[in-house]
């Protein structure tokens, strides 16, 4: 009896031991549903069961628009996924509501990580102190597509061209812009995805606002109100009323439709550009009184803390944003690791945009800033809008609007 | 074989529950599933809204604080868009519920007697209403662009310079009413003519017979007639002039200028955008008393008038 007892005893301990391990899975929000991105999502999911066999990571993609609003309904629900993708105006506001998890301990303690290779200025929105919210997948800098068929019919050098002598300026970029819009009979200039005087008002204002040498805010000092403010938007509002070159509000012109000349965007949307049929480029902002002044959007990837596998998904985080993991990304998503940045790899991995321009991308990374976000950014940018709205009519009084949204943010900076 | 007249017929009944006691239950049994529908579908909500409008609670961080009437008192009393949204709210009422009766009785009258393409027309003002309201949305928000939108393209035919019409506050308003009317118009219309051929033929006949005019027939026969049905359409008019949410959201987003920013449309930016559930809760309730007082204020002026 005591032979047949211990041998039951070995042979459920061999069964245990031979049993594989739990199998996992993550859960992982995004906001693509492209396919060359997706499929590059899964390769990372696959090669992190070289280390982890028994985990799958499932994409859960949530159109941007709604991306914040829902993803905030799955934390207040109780389902909250393991991981995802932020924006970065939500940066602030998600850590401060102490929703997100601490990646450092992960991050220090992977092998090879290399935390420091993460350009500073880059990782400013997702670090307080030594904790770190996030990694940054994504640090975009805007720059100025332009359609060389329509340059080339009024006879125009391009912004490339003009950029490469020094010329590129905001006094020529009106001048171009008006010129372009007589020569074509299409507008000159569209603010990003048509949508500058709506979703995108801080895309439409803060690289020319820059450019002149001011800024949106400052610490907890608005500087929509500032000369360098005022003067850039009163340019504009010259471009928009009097120039006629800039799409007005209320209208359509898509520049990938061939309806605008120029616009402004990422380097994400020239996966649009082989179906546009016009030959095409991309060049650097603008520069102005205040220089060269580059503005970068950013998104990064972080652990919630309500998932219930937090340090599986943060060890899936660390996989992803490796130089090797960033490298690969770097197609889509221009990488905030230095060591990518500066590779020959990153200038020649867009088959879209060729070496010359991808340099540009670069530079305005290692040059520019951030857009503004803030823990308050949904009530500033509610506040904002209205005053802004005033902005955009012909008879507009520019400087009092401008002062008006200072006095609607002020309080909430 | 026939059971005999003279035995008594068993009694199935629990001999304990009396005959009231019985109907009572039956009665408790045939509302029940619809008492716990309104405990739980409205009931419960509502009485959680009004817990929640006494908290500060942030949805994302899901602190919560009891803090009384604050949240009433900051609307009220301090938050200046509040009274704007408010105004809006009653502007949209007031521009919407005259229009959309007018020329829903407008086409009652001349859609209620049969002639040769009656259901077509019926049909085609009826359309709008089963209409997806985003589909609604977005295509009058395109054919109301600026200069190159297709209605101020008709204008332009006539020598008339149209408005920038979603990018200037009042026409914004005017834009949303107008097509709102247009949309919603087609079920009061389908009210009105159920209500119109319900009135028998012979008050006409007489009328005429006594020399009565088509107006006096109106004023004096029809439009009385027309009374409960009237109440009935302006009571959901105006609830539904008060809840409106998508037309907005999907045409204006509440701009610009604010100038379309209505109760529900700001109840949404407060919950859903700002995640103050406990403030949203709040205007939600006073939209809640503004509507539920209209609609008594309706109701006791119909009682006065008959």
């Amino acid at each position: 009896m005591k032979t047949l007892t211990t041998l039951l005893a070995v042979s459920a301990t061999a069964l245990v031991l031979a049993s594989p391990a739990l199998a996992a899975e993550l859960r992982m929000t995004i906001w693509t549903g492209n396919e060359a991105h997706l499929k590059m999502l899964n390769g990372y999911a696959e090669s992190f069961k070289a280390t982890h066999p028994d985990v799958t990571v499932k994409f859960e993609t949530i159109p941007p628009g709604d991306y914040t609003q829902k993803l905030t309904f799955q934390l207040a629900g109780g389902n909250a996924p393991d991981l995802g993708w932020l924006m970065e105006d939500a940066a602030p506001t998600f850590a401060t509501a102490n929703v997100l998890e601490d990646l450092a301990p992960t991050l220090n303690s992977a092998k090879d990580y290399d935390f420091a290779d993460f350009s500073k200025p880059a990782m400013g929105l997702w670090m307080t102190g030594a904790k770190v919210w996030g990694v940054p997948f994504s640090t975009s800098p805007f720059v100025i597509f332009f359609n060389k068929d329509m340059f080339d019919k009024a006879g125009l050098e391009d912004p490339l061209a003009l950029a490469a002598k020094g010329q590129w300026d905001m006094a020529k970029f009106q001048d171009v812009s008006k010129k372009l819009t007589a020569a074509n009979g299409k507008f000159g200039f569209e603010f990003k995805d048509g949508q500058g005087y709506d979703s995108r008002i801080m895309h439409a204002l803060m690289p020319p606002i820059r450019a002149y040498g001011g800024d949106v805010w400052v610490g907890k000092t608005c500087g929509f109100d500032s000369p360098q403010s005022t003067a850039a938007v009163k340019q504009l509002h010259e471009m928009v009323f009097k120039d006629k070159s800039i799409v007005p509000p209320g209208e359509k012109g898509d520049y990938f439709s061939g309806n605008a000349a120029m616009t402004i965007n990422q380097i994400s949307r020239a996966s649009l550009m082989p179906q546009a049929g016009f030959k095409w480029g991309i060049a650097p902002l603008p520069t102005g009184p205040g220089g060269e002044s580059p503005v970068i959007g950013q998104a990064g990837i972080v652990v919630f803390a309500a998932g219930k596998q937090k340090k599986l998904a943060a060890e899936f985080v660390a996989h992803m944003t490796t130089k090797a993991g960033v490298a690969t990304a770097a197609q889509f998503f221009p990488p905030a690791r230095q060591s990518v940045l500066a590779s020959d790899a990153f200038v020649n991995s867009n088959n879209l945009i060729p070496p010359a321009q991808m340099k540009v991308v670069g530079d305005a990374i290692a040059k520019g800033k951030v857009l503004p976000a803030h823990e308050k950014s949904p009530q500033i940018l509610a506040a904002m809008k209205p005053r802004v709205d005033a902005l955009w009519r012909a008879d507009a009084n520019v400087e009092s609007a401008l002062k008006a949204v200072c006095g609607a943010i002020q309080p909430l900076l | 074989m026939p059971r005999p007249a003279t035995v008594p017929m068993a009694n199935d009944d629990p001999p304990w529950l009396s005959l009231k006691m019985r109907e009572a239950m039956e009665a408790w049994l045939f509302l029940g599933p619809t008492l716990a529908g309104f405990l739980i579908f409205f009931a419960g909500p509502l009485v959680a809204v009004v817990g929640y409008s006494m908290t500060e609670w942030n949805l994302l961080s899901q602190q919560s604080t009891f803090v009384g009437l604050k949240n009433y008192s900051h609307a009220l009393t301090e938050n200046p868009d509040f009274w704007l949204v408010v105004r809006n709210s009653a502007i949209f009422a007031l521009g919407l519920v005259p229009a959309n009766m007018a020329l829903a009785l407008a086409l009652a009258i001349a859609l209620s007697r049969p002639f040769r393409g009656v259901v077509v027309f019926r049909t085609v003002f009826f359309a709008p209403v089963v209409t997806s309201a985003a589909a609604w949305a977005i295509v009058w928000k395109f054919l109301l662009q600026g200069e190159a939108g297709f209605v101020n393209q008709m204008l332009a035919y006539v020598g008339i310079a149209g408005p920038n019409w979603l990018r200037e506050p009042n026409w914004a308003m005017v834009a949303v009413i107008a097509t709102r009317v247009i949309k919603m118009v087609g079920l009061n219309m389908i009210l009105y003519i159920a209500a119109l051929q319900a009135i028998p033929r012979d008050y006409e006949a007489a009328a005429r017979l006594e020399g009565a005019s088509s107006w006096q027939i109106f004023t004096g026969i029809t439009w009385p007639l027309l009374g409960p049905t009237t109440l009935v359409i302006m009571v959901i008019t105006t609830i539904g002039s008060f809840k409106v949410f998508d037309h907005i959201y999907l045409m204006t987003g509440g701009g610009p200028e604010n100038g379309t920013l209505v109760l529900a449309f700001a109840i949404y930016e407060q919950g859903f955008k700002f995640f103050n559930v406990g403030y949203a809760s709040a205007l939600a309730m006073i939209m809640f008393v503004i509507v539920m007082g209209l609609t008594l204020v309706q109701l006791a002026v119909r009682r006065r008038d008959t």
